[in-house]
C-alpha cells in the first residue's frame, strides 16, 4: 500500500490513505455538539484580588479548642468509602474553622476587680462597688429581710428568676431583675429543699412529707408521694431528671417529662444533706460522713466511684461547670480540689480558719466559700495554689446556702433571717448561647425552648461516669460477636482492628512521680558533676605511652575492665 | 362364414383403433423396469469424497483444437494459476468467539466512556437532578401577543358552519434524517474494521494453534511472564494497594496449586520420567526441575515481619546435601530454568528479589547509630560460618530490617505471638534447600559440619517454635568445634532476648510521693466563733482541735479494706479440677503430685488494670453497665476496619446547636436534590464532555465502579 503502482487500475477494495491513516491512531470520533456546559472556559478561577488577600489566618490555639480530635486515618481501604470520607473529614475541618471564626461574635469579656499594688482586692465591699457600678447594676445590690427562718435559694437556668424557700414554709418565686413577684404562698410545712423545673413555670418543693410542685401562679400541680421525706434535691434539665436523697438514705430519680421514676434505691450512706450535680456527665455527688463522697447515676444502684475526700464528716461539695473540679470541705475545716474529671487528686488542699458551710462554682471558676456569716469569693483557687481570696462579704445573719447567678455577675445567698445578692466582678459566663438559654427570653421562645429541650432530651441510662461512653463501640460484645462467627462454618471473618479511639491512658499518679524522680536524679546528677568541678580534683592522667612507630603493633594491650 | 371373417376382420379393426386411441394417452401403462441404486450422495455407509470442483483442464482441453481457442484457454489457466483458493472458514464456535470478544472489547470501550462520569457522580457529595438547567427562555412580547387576537365575525361563522378538525398536538419526533454520505462511509468504515479484527484475529488464532515447536510455546511463555512482570512492577509503582492484591491473587494461586498438586512426581509424564531416569542423567535432571518447580510453588511467600523475626532468631544457614547429588527431591532448579517456571513462580521471585534490593538500599542508608549489638553480633555469626554463600542472600538481609525494627521499639506482646504463629506454620524445609551441581561436593564439607554442630546446639535451646532441619553428615570434627559452637549459641541467645524494658520499680508508694500540702488560708472568723471563743477563755475549758474531735481513725482503714474487697471481687480465680484420687493413690497423708496438680488448674485470664489503680483513696467500680449497652453500637459497618477509625467517624456532632448554622446546613445536604416538578431526562452524550467529568481524575474510584462484577 506504500507505493501503490502508477498505473494500477483503482478498485473497489482499495482504501484510501486518510482512512487508513485513521485507523492506525485509533480515534474514535463522536460527534457531540459542544455547548455551554461542555465549554472549558466557563471554569476558569477568579484572579484573587488585589486589595483583598483572601480570609483572616485563624489562631491555631482557637482551632485547637474547637477540635474534635483525631480524624478518620487510612484504615478504610475501599476507595469510594475513602474518598467519601476523606470528603466529610474536610467538612469537619470546616466546621471547626467556622467555630472558631465565630468567636469573633463573642464580643463581652469578664470583668474584674482591678486594684493597686498595694490595696487588697478583699478590701473593697459590696458599697464601694454599688458607688462605681451603673444604676441598673447598682440595682442587683439588695437584700430582703424575711421573717420565716432559714432561708434557701436558687436561680433559674437563664438566671432571671428566683426561688426562695424557708423553713417555716414561705416559698416565693420573682423575677429578681425587675423583682416583678411570680407567687408567694406558706405552704403550712417545713421545706427542705426547692428547685426550679425546666422552665421558670414550674417549681419544685420539698416539703415535710412529700414532694409538691407549684406552677408560677402558687397553684399546685402535683404533690408526689412516692418521694417523700426529701431532704436535698436536684435538677438535671437535660435528662429531665429530678433526683433527690431522703432522710433515710434513699435516691429517687423522676423523669418529670414521663412522671416516671426511672430509679429508686437505697445509697446506704445513711442521712447526708450534702449533694451536688456533676453538669459534665450529670451524676450526683453524694457527701457523707465518713468523709466519702460517692457518684450516682439513676439505672445503677451501686456509687460509679468513691472518694475518701476528707478523715471528718462533709459539710459540703462543689462542682465546677465545666466538671473539672469538684471542691469538698469538711468538719476539719480543710477544702480539697479534686480532679473529678479523671477522678485523681486532690489537686489543692487548703486549711481555713473554720469549716465552710456551702460551696459553689461560678461559671468562671470563682469559688464561694461560706463561713457562717462571711462568704469569701476565691479567684483561681483550683489550678494553682491562692493564697487569699478575691472578694469578702461580711453580714449580720448566718448562711444556709447561696448560689451564682447564670450569665450575671451576682451571688444570691440565703440566709437565716431572708435573701442577699452581692456583685462578684467577673464570675460570670458575659456571652450567652441564646438558643440555649436565654435570660431575656419572651413567652414564645419559652415554648420553643421546652418543646426543642424536650425532643433532645437524653435518656437517663447514658448517665455515666464517662458521657462520651456513648460514641464509644463496645468492643467487648463485638469481640464476642466475632468469636461466634469464627466458630461459624464457610463464613469468613472480618479482620478488625479493636484498639479504640481513647485508650484511656494518661499519666498516671505512677507515671508522673516517675518522672519527677527522674528530674530529680538527673538535678543530683548535675549538681555532683559540678560540685566536682569546683573541687578541682586532679584528673588522673594517663602517662603517654612511648611511641615505637611501626613497631606499635608488638606492643601489648593491657585490658581495662569497664 | 364371410360374415364371420367379417366379424374377425372388424375385431382387428377394432383393436387397432384401441391401441391407436390409446396410443394417444401416452402413457406406459406398464412402467419398464429399471434399476434404483441409492447414490453416493447420501449414503450412511460409504462415504465417499465427490469434490464438485470443476477441473478447468479438462474443460480447456476441448478447446485445444483451434488456434483461437489456445488463447482463451491460456487465460483461463492463467487466471486458475493466480487465484487463491479461499481458506476453509473457521469452525463456527470458534468464529462465534472471535466475534463475541472482538465485539466484547467494542462495547467495553464505548461503556467505558461512562466510568468517569459514574465515578464522578458517586463520589461527589451531592447531585442535582435535572442536570441540564434549562434556561428560562423570555418569549418576545409580540409574539405573546398574536396568541390573543380576537377572531373576527367572518372568522366565527366560517367556523361555525365548518368546524375546524381538532389538531392533535403533534408529539414532535426527533426528525429522523437518513445518513449523510460521510457518516455512510464512516459507518461502512467503521464495520469494516470491526469485521477486519475479527479476520486478523481468526488468522492469528488459526495459526498459532497449529504451531508445534516447543521452542516457540516457551519464548511465548517467557515473553508473557515479562510482560506481566512488566505490569507488576507498573502497578506496584502507581497503585501499591492493587499490587498487594495481585500478590494475593498469587497466593492464592498457590493454594490452588497446592490442591491440585501438579508439578508432582505422581503424573504420567513424570511416571514416564521416572523410569527413564534410572538412567539418564538428563532426565532426572528434568524432573528435579519439575520438583523444584512444585517445591517453590507450594513454598508459602514469607511474610516480611515473619520472615524477618526468623532471621532475627535463628540464622539459618544454607547448607546442601552432599549425599545423593542425584536424588531428584534434593536438586533444585539451576537460575537457567527459572525462566521456563510457571509464571506465578517467576513473580515470586521477582517480588523476593525486589524485597532483597530494598532491604538492600535500607542496609546502606542506616547510621552507624543504627548498628545495633544484635548486628554485630549477626556479622560474627556469619564470619564464623565462613560460608561462601552461594545464595544466603535471603538471611543475610533480612537481619538488618529486623533490627530496625527492634530499635523502633520493642514490639507488643501480641505481635510476637502472630509472629511466633506464623513461624511455627511456615514449612521451611523446601525453602532453604540448596543443592548445586555435583561436582562440589568438597565445597560443601565444612560448611556441612558447622550446619550438624547447629543442629545439635539448637537442640540443647529446646525451643519449640524451631524448624525441623535435616542433615545426615556425621562428622568427628563436630565434637572439637563445640566449644566455639557453644559461644555461638550464647550469642545467638543474646540476640534472641528482648530487650527488656526497664521494671517499672515496685517500691514508689504513691502515698508518700506528692502529698499536696495544705496551704493555710488567712480566712475570715465568723463573728460566732469569736463569740464562743471569748466564752472558752472564760470558763477555761481546754481548746481542742475540731479535727480531733470528728477525725475517724478508722475511716482510711475502711475504706482501703474496701477497695481491696472490691479489687478481689472482680479478679478471675483459677479453677480447680483436681480430683483427688483420680489416676492415682489417694488418702490419708498421700501428696498428689505437683505436676499432675497443676495440670487440671484451669488458669484465670490476666486481669486488665483497674481504673483506680494507684490512685490512692478512689475506687471506681468496673462493670459493664447492660442499660447503656443497649445503646450502644456493637458492630462496626462495613467500610471500616477498625474501631478507633469508626469511632473516629461519628466523633463529630452535627447539629446546629453544636456547630454553626453553615457548616451544619453543609453537612445534612442530601446526597440526592431534585427539582420538584421537573422531569428528569437520562444523560446523554454531552455529559462526557462536561469538565467537570473530563477532569475526574480519582483512578481508582473509577477502577472500582467499571470493574466488571
Amino acid at each position: 500500500m506504500k507505493n501503490p503502482k502508477k498505473n494500477a487500475p483503482k478498485r473497489y477494495f482499495d482504501v484510501e490513505e486518510k482512512s487508513s491513516e485513521q485507523k492506525e491512531q485509533d480515534v474514535e470520533v463522536y460527534n457531540i455538539k459542544n455547548n455551554k456546559r461542555t465549554d472549558n472556559k466557563r471554569i476558569q478561577k477568579r484572579k484573587p484580588h488585589k486589595n483583598f488577600k483572601g480570609k483572616a489566618p485563624i489562631d491555631p490555639e482557637k482551632l485547637e479548642a474547637h477540635s474534635r480530635g483525631e480524624g478518620v486515618g487510612k484504615g478504610v481501604k475501599h476507595p469510594l468509602h475513602a474518598a467519601k470520607l476523606r470528603k466529610k473529614e474536610r467538612k469537619y475541618t470546616y466546621a471547626q474553622e467556622q467555630a472558631a471564626r465565630a468567636e469573633i461574635l463573642l464580643t463581652e469579656d469578664h470583668g474584674g476587680l482591678e486594684v493597686d499594688e498595694d490595696v487588697k482586692t478583699t478590701a473593697i465591699s459590696q458599697k464601694i462597688i454599688a458607688e462605681n457600678v451603673d444604676i441598673s447594676a447598682a440595682t442587683k445590690i439588695f437584700e430582703l429581710n424575711l421573717d420565716f427562718g432559714p432561708y434557701r435559694a436558687k436561680y433559674s437556668r437563664n438566671g432571671r428568676h428566683l426561688l426562695l424557700g424557708s423553713k417555716k414554709g414561705h416559698l416565693a418565686a420573682f423575677d429578681w431583675v425587675t423583682k416583678k413577684l411570680h407567687f408567694e404562698i406558706n405552704v403550712m410545712e417545713s421545706i427542705h429543699d426547692i428547685s426550679w423545673m425546666h422552665t421558670e413555670t414550674m417549681v419544685a418543693a420539698a416539703q415535710k412529707e412529700w414532694l409538691y410542685m407549684y406552677d408560677n401562679t402558687g397553684t399546685e400541680l402535683h404533690c408526689v408521694k412516692k418521694m417523700d421525706k426529701i431532704l436535698r434535691m436536684e435538677f438535671l434539665p437535660y435528662h429531665f431528671l429530678l433526683a433527690a436523697v431522703n432522710e433515710f438514705g434513699f435516691m429517687t430519680w423522676l423523669d418529670i417529662s414521663i412522671g416516671e421514676v426511672v430509679g429508686h434505691y437505697n445509697n446506704h450512706l445513711g442521712r447526708t444533706s450534702v449533694i451536688a450535680q456533676n453538669p459534665y456527665n450529670a451524676t450526683i455527688c453524694l457527701g457523707n460522713s465518713k468523709g466519702v463522697v460517692s457518684l450516682w447515676s439513676p439505672t445503677i444502684k451501686e456509687p460509679l466511684a468513691k472518694i475518701l475526700c476528707h478523715k471528718t464528716p462533709l459539710t459540703a461539695i462543689a462542682v465546677d461547670n465545666r466538671g473539672m473540679y469538684m471542691a469538698t470541705s469538711g468538719v476539719d475545716r480543710s477544702m480539697k480540689i479534686w480532679d473529678i474529671r479523671n477522678l485523681d487528686g486532690p489537686v489543692q488542699h487548703y486549711r481555713l480558719r473554720s469549716a465552710p458551710v456551702d460551696l459553689e462554682f461560678s461559671q468562671k471558676d470563682m469559688l464561694a466559700v461560706g463561713l457562717d456569716e462571711v462568704v469569701e469569693i476565691y479567684n483561681n483557687c483550683c489550678s494553682q495554689t491562692t493564697d487569699r481570696p478575691y472578694l469578702r462579704h461580711r453580714m449580720a445573719k448566718t448562711i444556709t446556702n447561696f448560689k451564682y447567678c447564670p450569665y450575671e455577675d451576682v451571688l444570691g445567698i440565703g440566709t437565716r433571717s431572708g435573701f442577699t445578692s452581692i456583685i462578684v466582678p467577673g464570675s460570670g459566663e458575659p456571652n450567652f448561647d441564646a438558643l440555649e438559654s436565654n435570660p431575656f427570653q419572651n413567652k414564645k421562645q419559652r415554648k420553643e425552648a421546652e418543646v426543642k429541650a424536650l425532643l433532645d432530651k437524653i435518656p437517663a441510662e447514658l448517665i455515666t461516669l464517662n458521657p462520651f461512653d456513648i460514641t464509644e463501640v463496645d468492643v467487648p460484645s463485638l469481640q464476642e460477636q466475632m468469636e461466634a462467627k469464627k466458630k461459624l462454618l464457610y463464613l469468613k471473618p472480618k479482620k478488625m482492628d479493636f484498639t479504640p479511639r481513647h485508650k484511656k491512658k494518661g499519666k498516671t499518679q505512677i507515671a508522673r512521680k516517675k518522672i519527677i524522680k527522674q528530674v530529680a536524679r538527673k538535678e543530683f546528677i548535675e549538681q555532683a558533676k559540678e560540685a566536682q568541678k569546683a573541687l578541682d580534683l586532679p584528673q588522673p592522667e594517663s602517662a603517654k605511652k612511648p611511641s615505637f612507630g611501626v613497631l606499635d603493633r608488638f606492643v601489648p594491650t593491657v585490658k581495662t575492665k569497664k | 362364414m364371410e360374415d364371420i371373417e367379417d366379424t374377425d376382420l372388424v375385431a382387428l379393426e377394432h383393436d387397432r383403433l384401441i391401441s391407436a386411441v390409446s396410443k394417444l394417452d401416452k402413457t406406459q401403462h406398464i412402467t419398464e423396469p429399471t434399476r434404483n441404486e441409492p447414490t453416493n450422495l447420501n449414503s450412511e455407509f460409504n462415504l465417499i469424497k465427490r469434490t464438485n470442483k470443476l477441473n478447468i483442464d479438462n474443460v480447456a482441453k476441448v478447446l485445444e483444437d483451434t488456434a483461437h481457442h489456445v488463447q482463451i484457454s491460456k487465460k483461463l489457466k492463467k487466471t486458475q494459476s493466480g487465484a487463491k483458493v479461499l481458506s476453509k472458514p473457521l469452525e463456527k464456535p470458534q468464529a462465534e468467539r472471535i466475534k463475541r470478544a472482538t465485539g466484547y472489547e467494542e462495547t467495553k470501550k464505548k461503556v467505558g466512556r461512562w466510568d468517569p462520569v459514574v465515578a464522578r457522580s458517586r463520589t461527589v457529595d451531592y447531585v442535582t437532578f435535572p442536570i441540564k438547567h434549562v434556561t428560562a427562555k423570555l418569549e418576545p412580547t409580540s409574539d405573546f401577543l398574536t396568541k390573543f387576537q380576537l377572531k373576527s365575525e367572518l372568522e366565527k361563522e366560517l367556523e361555525e358552519v365548518d368546524p375546524q378538525p381538532m389538531v392533535e398536538d403533534e408529539e414532535e419526533d426527533e426528525p429522523i434524517y437518513p445518513k449523510s454520505y460521510e457518516e455512510m462511509v464512516e459507518y461502512r468504515q467503521h464495520l469494516a474494521k470491526m469485521r477486519a479484527q475479527q479476520s486478523y484475529k481468526a488468522a492469528k488464532a488459526k495459526r498459532q494453534s497449529k504451531i508445534k515447536s516447543k521452542k516457540f510455546h516457551r519464548v511465548l511463555k517467557k515473553e508473557k511472564l515479562k510482560q506481566e512482570l512488566k505490569e507488576f512492577e507498573e502497578l506496584q509503582k502507581k497503585d501499591p494497594e492493587e499490587a498487594l492484591k495481585k500478590l494475593e491473587a498469587i497466593e492464592k494461586a498457590r493454594a490452588l496449586e497446592r490442591h491440585t498438586l501438579r508439578h508432582k512426581s505422581t503424573g504420567k509424564w513424570a511416571k514416564n520420567k521416572l523410569i527413564r531416569a534410572k538412567y539418564d542423567k538428563e532426565v532426572r535432571q528434568q524432573l528435579a526441575d519439575q520438583l523444584a518447580v512444585g517445591r517453590s510453588l507450594t513454598k508459602k511467600l514469607q511474610d516480611n515481619q515473619s520472615s524477618d523475626d526468623e532471621a532475627d532468631d535463628e540464622p539459618t544457614p544454607t547448607f546442601t546435601l552432599s549425599q545423593d547429588p542425584f536424588n531428584p527431591w534434593m536438586v533444585q532448579r539451576s537460575d537457567k530454568s527459572n525462566v521456563n517456571a510457571e509464571f506465578d513462580f517467576g513473580y515470586k521471585k521477582f517480588v523476593q528479589n525486589k524485597m532483597n534490593k530494598q532491604k538492600e538500599s535500607d542496609d546502606s542508608d542506616s547510621d552507624d547509630n543504627d548498628v545495633s549489638e544484635k548486628d554485630v553480633l549477626n556479622e560474627k555469626l556469619f564470619k564464623k560460618e565462613k560460608s561462601p554463600s552461594p545464595e544466603p542472600m535471603e538471611e543475610k538481609i533480612t537481619i538488618p530490617k529486623a533490627n530496625k525494627e527492634k530499635l523502633a521499639g520493642p514490639k507488643s506482646k501480641k505481635g510476637k505471638k502472630a509472629a511466633a504463629k506464623t513461624k511455627a506454620k511456615k514449612p521451611l524445609a523446601t525453602s532453604n534447600w540448596d543443592v548445586e551441581i555435583v561436582d562440589d561436593t568438597d565445597n560443601n564439607k565444612p560448611k556441612d559440619n558447622l550446619e550438624y554442630l547447629k543442629l545439635k546446639n539448637q537442640k540443647t535451646r529446646a525451643v519449640i517454635d524451631e524448624e525441623l532441619m535435616e542433615t545426615s553428615s556425621k562428622t568427628a570434627e563436630g565434637m572439637a568445634n563445640k566449644e566455639k559452637d557453644e559461644t555461638i549459641s550464647e550469642l545467638v541467645k543474646a540476640a534472641q532476648t528482648p530487650v527488656q524494658e526497664p521494671a517499672a520499680d515496685s517500691n514508689i508508694d504513691p502515698n508518700r510521693f506528692i502529698e499536696v500540702k495544705p496551704k493555710y488560708l488567712n480566712t475570715a472568723l465568723s463573728q460566732v466563733e469569736n463569740e464562743y471563743d471569748q466564752l472558752d477563755d472564760d470558763q477555761v475549758v481546754p481548746r481542742v482541735n475540731i479535727e480531733e474531735v470528728f477525725e475517724e481513725d478508722d475511716v482510711v482503714a475502711s475504706f482501703r479494706q474496701e477497695k481491696e474487697d472490691e479489687i478481689n471481687k472482680d479478679k478471675p480465680e483459677d479453677i480447680n479440677l483436681t480430683l483427688p484420687g483420680w489416676g492415682a493413690w489417694g488418702g490419708k497423708g498421700v501428696k498428689p503430685q505437683k505436676r499432675k496438680k497443676n495440670r487440671f488448674i484451669l488458669k484465670a485470664p490476666p486481669k486488665m488494670p483497674r481504673r483506680d489503680e494507684n490512685k490512692g483513696d478512689i475506687i471506681i467500680k468496673e462493670f459493664k453497665d447492660p442499660k447503656l449497652a443497649v445503646h450502644k453500637v456493637k458492630d462496626v459497618p462495613f467500610p471500616f476496619e477498625s474501631v478507633k477509625d469508626y469511632e473516629a467517624s461519628i466523633r463529630a456532632p452535627l447539629g446546629n446547636t453544636f456547630i454553626p448554622e453553615k457548616a451544619h446546613k453543609k453537612l445534612i445536604r442530601p446526597s440526592v436534590i431534585t427539582k420538584a416538578g421537573k422531569i428528569i431526562e437520562p444523560m446523554d452524550e454531552e455529559e462526557l464532555l462536561v469538565p467537570k467529568n473530563r477532569n475526574f481524575k480519582n483512578e481508582s474510584v473509577i477502577k472500582l465502579l467499571g470493574r466488571k462484577k
